[in-house]
């Protein structure tokens, strides 16, 4: 009977009421917003660094990772193989040899790390075909070299240029390779970009005299989630000297900032419930003294304080309820077409651009998200409803009866 | 203090200032009366003679300045405010001049409103009520709001939302006061009957020469003071 009574008030006052559910609805929409948009920002960085190079498992030599120097890289590839090979319906591989070197053109030159991939290889595992803007990707000739625009622009060269590429061997010579510009790249990360450059694996071996030689194993899981496990499980199948990491061990800072993130997301609820909490006061302090008399006359009849106090916040909950179920089902309507054709933040594009993220955010509405504001948003509305009732049965029963 | 056992309401010497803007107000100076089961008492006197305030202190719904009301022998002063909302919810019925019926809830509900507060099942007290309204005359009036029914409908709604829980004692402060005048004859008919078949004790403040005329026994109140009590009028 109480939560008729609660629902018939919600009622008697449809405008304020509308207004107070409104404000809610705005509170629950601006949480699941910013939860959504900061969780995809933060899994795209994340993803955007692993597809662009990390990968989500690389194999090395031990000491590679500490030191990703020539003379660390994997002399005898066989162990990996080997351990690698049960694994191979699971999993996509692919094999690199990198080294810093410079890339130089009649005009100007560059420090770059020079990636030897297996083109078709390097395709399952990595995003750099998608961002060619100019050009193609690798074509399979032993000269063919892609590097970004920046690079590019740097060099002063096109596709059909020429470019050389130069870096130290083991014991201290210098090897270079003279290169054909066969396709300009443009990422999501302008830092990444500038320093980045994609040849065959084979052309690196001969410029490094290292035949044979594999810097990194890059092991993708068809489905990330096993990452872990499967790391778990090629640790315990290679020999000591080899070490495998996954993209938390090789991205810790991203993984950190991630993890800061998701705290300080809570400052934002903490922002939006108070905000929230002195919205609901006010209104529901306005249509609380509006019924002093109402309450004077339940007292008589002898209604408990604690009666009247269930009877206001039940009514704030129920604001609260209605103001988040709908609320809610507006933030999946605007949230879950966004989650899939993103967000086109290209106003934003060169400071996003800078931090990794790209130019499209696609929001991540998870249970996690629906479920903090389902859980937050009525909380702070019954909070807000507290003052307002305690205030209620402060009166002394025959002034509440006075009032009018 | 002797109590008489049987007395559902003892008044002791009290008196009760208030304070108008630092000025104090004497309202009641020094009143003392009983209530007896089945009494049909009236406490008559002019505008502003403490009528309201006297039937406020002994409905618990205010605090003597001096002195003591009893209730079923038990001093109402060492009464916590949960204790006296549960008194009032069990032992007293108040009616209003105003009425002043919940305006969200129909004439059904207000009655059963009181029933639900004592924690009486909801098919029971729906029961009750649809009888106590036949029984008052207002049967066909059970899903009607307060605004869809005339003043003496309301008031007779009133009257059983104070009568639902089988109180001590009715309470009723000028309960005629906003009727005209056949109206209030019915309504004073009614309660007369209820007290009279029912054995409900009603304490009422008026200045209503009809509801004076029906007293067994009339309180003169008169600047805060009680300046005649007749019995049997
Ligand atoms: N809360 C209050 N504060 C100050 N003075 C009050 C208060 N309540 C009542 N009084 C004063 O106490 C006196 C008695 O008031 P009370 O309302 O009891 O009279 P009454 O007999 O019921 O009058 P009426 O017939 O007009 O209802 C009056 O002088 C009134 O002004
Ligand atoms: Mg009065």
């Amino acid at each position: 009977m109480l939560s008729r009574i609660a629902w018939r008030n919600i009622l008697r006052n449809k405008r304020r009421s509308f207004i107070l559910i409104l404000s809610i609805m705005v509170g629950v929409i601006a949480l699941v917003m910013t939860d959504a948009f900061s969780i995809g920002m933060m899994r795209q960085m994340l993803t955007n660094q692993i597809g662009a190079d990390a990968g989500y498992i690389q194999i090395h030599r031990k000491g590679y990772h500490d030191d990703p120097a020539l003379k660390n890289s994997i002399v005898n590839t066989a162990p990996v193989r080997a351990a690698l090979a049960s694994d191979s319906a699971f999993v996509h591989i692919s094999e690199r040899l990198r080294t810093f070197g410079l890339i130089s053109s009649a005009s100007n030159s560059s420090g770059v790390s020079i990636v030897g991939i297996i083109p078709q290889e390097e395709e399952r595992i990595t995003t750099v075909h998608k961002y060619i803007v100019e050009g193609t990707y690798l074509t399979g000739k032993p000269d063919d070299i892609i590097i970004s625009t920046a690079t590019a622009e740097k060099l002063k060269v096109g596709i059909g240029d020429k470019v050389v590429i130069m870096a130290s061997r083991i014991g201290g010579s210098v090897g270079s390779e003279a290169c054909r510009v066969v396709g300009l790249f443009e990422t999501f990360d302008s830092g990444f970009d500038q320093t980045h450059v994609y040849i065959p694996i084979a052309t690196v071996e001969r410029m490094l005299a290292a035949g044979g030689r594999v810097s990194e194993f890059v092991v993708n899981p068809m489905d990330p989630k096993q990452t872990d496990s499967i790391a778990r499980q090629l640790r315990s199948r290679l020999p000591a000297d080899f070490e495998v990491l996954t993209y938390k061990q090789m991205l810790p800072l991203l993984v950190m900032q991630i993890q800061l993130y998701d705290q300080i997301i809570y400052i934002f609820y903490a922002i939006i419930a108070i905000a929230l909490i002195f919205g609901i006061i006010n209104t529901m302090l306005m249509a609380v003294m509006e019924r002093t008399h109402e309450f004077g006359i339940d007292m008589a009849i002898g209604m408990s304080n604690k009666r009247i106090v269930l009877m206001i916040l039940t009514e704030a909950f129920y604001l609260g309820a209605v103001g988040t179920i709908v609320g809610l089902a507006i933030a999946l309507a605007i949230n879950i077409p966004l989650s899939h054709s993103g967000w086109n933040l290209a106003a934003f594009s060169d400071s996003l651009k800078s931090v990794g993220i790209g130019t499209v955010i696609y929001p991540v509405v998870g249970a996690s998200t629906v479920l903090n504001a389902a859980v937050i948003i009525p909380l702070a509305t019954v909070i807000g409803a507290v003052y307002p009732a305690m205030r209620a049965i402060r009166l002394q029963p025959v002034e509440a009866i006075r009032a009018s | 203090m002797n109590t008489n056992a049987s007395e559902i309401v003892r008044v002791d010497n009290v008196r009760k200032v208030y304070s108008d803007n630092g000025v104090p107000v004497d309202a009641l100076r020094g009143i003392n009366m009983t209530v007896l089961p089945g009494d049909f008492s009236v406490i008559a006197g002019p505008s502003g003679s403490g009528k309201t305030t006297l039937l406020n202190i002994v409905g618990t719904l205010d605090k003597p300045t001096e002195g003591a009301v009893y209730l079923d022998g038990e001093d109402v002063a060492s009464k916590t405010r949960r204790q006296l909302a549960d008194i009032r919810l069990r032992k007293i019925g108040f009616v209003f001049q105003a009425y002043n019926l919940n305006p969200v809830l129909s004439a059904l509900e207000n009655v059963e409103f009181t029933m639900m507060l004592r924690g009486i099942d909801a098919a029971e007290r729906k029961r009750k009520s649809l009888a106590l309204l036949e029984e008052l005359g207002i049967g066909e009036l059970a899903r009607k709001r307060p605004n869809e029914m005339s003043g003496g409908q309301q008031q007779r709604v009133a009257i059983a939302r104070a009568i639902s829980n089988d109180p001590r004692l009715v309470l009723a402060d000028e309960p005629t006061a906003n009727l005209d005048s056949d109206t209030a004859v019915k309504l004073l008919e009614l309660m007369e009957k209820l007290n009279h078949e029912d054995g409900i004790t009603f304490v009422f403040s008026s200045h209503d020469p009809q509801v004076i005329g029906r007293a067994h026994r009339l309180l003169i109140l008169k600047d805060g003071q009680i300046v005649d009590d007749k019995v049997n009028v």
